[in-house]
């Protein structure tokens, strides 16, 4: 019965994606309402802060509040930088990296509620037919263009709006500039029946702007994932932020040089990230940036033991011809299910 | 692309640096005098536990409005309480010295001949500390009003929304018992506790006309207190629950242009749909 429920690793990442969607959004119901009693307040994953009922939440939101209360503002107000302002960032970084070290960017591909929401509305467009739309020369353009955005973002609206906005340099309504414009907020508060978070704030241009973004994000994700895999992810800051640490995480991609990789660009296929690195390099440069652990290149890789999923020194999966034979029967690589040709069974 | 990309960044801090400064606000619920004031106190005759906003985390002003009494009692989330004497009704809290933080319990006890009144209020610190389940479940007096729960951090009461208060009496849930509501805003209603001891109040929708929230600066705010008596063979208890509650977070929001933007959103994805259909003959190998 078990095995049947788990018959491969996909399914058993999308078993696992419903829990932390059910833990990330309605968590709260286990764990506690109060912001004290909650897993972490350090997630390496978009659980978003303004659901109330979450059983834990987001790093990115804490950086941005730190930034400007703690650090911006007391600047602004005292003129001095000190030690004090510095340690609670640390603590922060510090409280974000214990999670991270043992799951690192698996928190990306099994755990973050908005890619399991994505990877469900991209389920529905494959079962209708829609065709998958790549980031790649000749579809939508390299990979490459894509990347430094979810730097920018960062970078910009991580860090820096919160810290202008706390030294009074810019408004103070770009104080946690990313929430206002992320997507997760207003998909897991909704999944709660609270639709606060899709209303526009009307009192001051900046909300108003940040606000519209995070809608049309909203909008574009619902209908972009049908045929696009996994768009905000492509842009998320957090991916960025975790990809900063991937290296001193224990769980890691792995592809040694390998004689018998093919570059048959299967990997490529069947990465929801369209990473070209997983087929076209290996060893460090394999494990690129965008991965997000979620399995999928060792899945569908058709050679054996050349691409794996690591834990510490510990092989959690790798990839095998039988198994990739056996996973191509019922699911493509780009994620269209194969149905069962009529008359086939009958034979 | 990248160069755009970085043009583009520079571009939008150039037009940021520019942007209008607004004032700075006290981040609701997060410095240590987020909740727990009340303004002046003149719209109600019960005894009112007001706190003074300033950016401390640790510490904060009570002022204590009604009954003269010594001094407020301060019970910490982690258990043990602390007295601080009140000097023309004022006192300076602080957190104890373990430096922890999250909700505290203030009470004052006013107790002459018979007549035992208790006023009540909370006061959050945004230093780290342990939720207050544990707070919430001791006993602090003969009778209390108890939140089930506190609002969370980024929540607050607000009009318009119903939260959930036990009454209890030597520790006891006390069924059936009145609980009256007086907001600043000129709002009576009473209720009545079910058989839990747990009454669920509607904050009246009685902002309307009130000054809006200006910019980012924090949202309108008011004093509620909430009271109730019960009497034990000669003795009267009465017991209030005070602080703050906000507008309606729909004030000033509009879900129409929330609506329109998602759906821009989503017409804008359309042409991701439109060029091709399902691909044929995926399966591959090497």
């Amino acid at each position: 019965m078990l095995k049947s429920w788990i018959a491969n690793l996909g399914r058993l990442r999308l078993i696992v994606q419903l829990l932390m969607l059910f833990l990330t959004v309605y968590g709260g119901i286990f764990v506690g309402s109060y912001t004290a009693d909650k897993l972490s307040n350090s997630l390496p994953a978009l659980s978003c802060a303004y659901d109330q009922m979450n059983g834990g939440y987001c790093t990115l939101i804490r950086y941005q509040h730190n930034l400007h209360h703690s650090v911006g503002m007391v600047i602004a107000r005292t003129g001095e930088v000190t030690v004090a302002m510095i340690v609670p960032l640390l603590i922060l970084l510090a409280s974000f990296f214990a999670f991270f070290f043992v799951l690192g960017k698996a928190f990306c591909g099994w755990v973050c509620p908005l890619g399991t929401l994505q990877e469900f509305v991209g389920r529905i467009g494959r079962r209708f037919g829609i065709g998958v739309r790549r980031v790649e020369p000749g579809d939508l353009g390299p990979v490459s263009r894509v990347r430094p955005v979810k730097w920018l973002i960062l970078v910009g609206m991580v860090f820096l709006l919160p810290l202008l906005a706390g030294l009074g340099v810019v408004s103070h309504s770009l104080g946690n500039p990313f929430c206002d414009t992320c997507p997760s907020r207003i998909a897991t508060t909704l999944l709660t029946g609270n639709a606060d978070q899709l209303a526009l704030n009307m009192g001051d241009g900046w909300s108003f702007g940040l606000g519209a973004v995070a809608n049309w994000l909203i909008g574009f994700m619902i209908v972009g994932a049908l045929a696009l895999r996994l768009p905000f992810c492509r842009i998320c800051p957090l991916l960025a932020f975790n990809s900063l640490f991937q290296r001193l995480s224990l769980a890691r991609l792995s592809k040694p040089s390998r004689a018998n990789c093919g570059n048959c660009r299967i990997c490529t296929d069947a990465c929801p990230m369209d990473i070209p690195e997983i087929s076209q390099a290996e060893g460090k440069k394999a494990y690129n940036e965008d991965c997000t652990l979620c399995g999928r290149c060792a899945e569908y890789c058709p050679q054996d033991g050349v691409v794996s999923i690591k834990w510490a020194n510990i092989t959690v999966f790798r990839s095998n011809r039988e198994y990739y034979k056996t996973r191509v029967r019922g699911e493509l690589p780009d994620g269209t299910v194969k149905l069962p040709a009529k008359g086939k069974n009958d034979a | 692309m990248r160069s755009i990309l970085v043009f583009a960044l520079l571009f939008g801090m150039t037009g940021l640096l520019w942007a209008q400064h607004d004032e700075h606000r006290q981040p609701t619920g997060e410095r240590g005098s987020g909740r727990g004031s009340g303004g002046r106190g003149g719209w109600t005759a019960q005894p009112l536990l007001l706190l003074e906003r300033g950016d401390e985390r640790a510490s904060t002003t009570l002022r204590v409005r009604g009954p003269k009494v010594p001094s407020v009692t301060v019970f910490g989330p982690a258990g043990g309480e602390q007295e601080f004497q009140l000097v023309d009704g004022r006192a300076k809290i602080q957190v104890a010295n373990t430096g922890i933080g999250n909700y505290h319990w203030l009470q004052v006890r006013d107790e002459k001949e018979q007549h035992v009144g208790v006023a009540t209020t909370v006061w959050y610190s945004s230093l780290a500390g342990p939720s207050p389940r544990r707070l919430l479940e001791t006993r602090h007096s003969e009778l209390e009003i108890v939140p089930t729960p506190l609002p969370r951090e980024h929540a607050n009461y607000r009009e318009s929304e119903k939260w959930r208060f036990m009454v209890r009496y030597e520790g006891q849930p006390l069924a059936e018992q009145r609980l009256l509501l007086e907001t600043e805003n000129g709002s009576r209603s009473a209720f009545v506790t079910d058989a839990q001891g747990v009454a669920t109040v509607l904050f009246p929708r009685d902002f309307a006309g009130k000054p809006g929230r200006s910019g980012h600066g924090p949202r309108p705010r008011a004093g509620f207190v909430l009271s109730t008596e019960h009497v034990v063979g000669e003795r009267h208890f009465v017991t209030t629950f005070n602080t703050v509650y906000g507008e309606d977070i729909d004030r000033g929001r509009s879900l129409g242009w929330g609506a329109a933007f998602g759906v821009f959103g989503m017409l804008s994805a359309l042409p991701l749909l439109r060029r091709r259909k399902r691909s044929e003959n995926k399966e591959q190998s090497c």
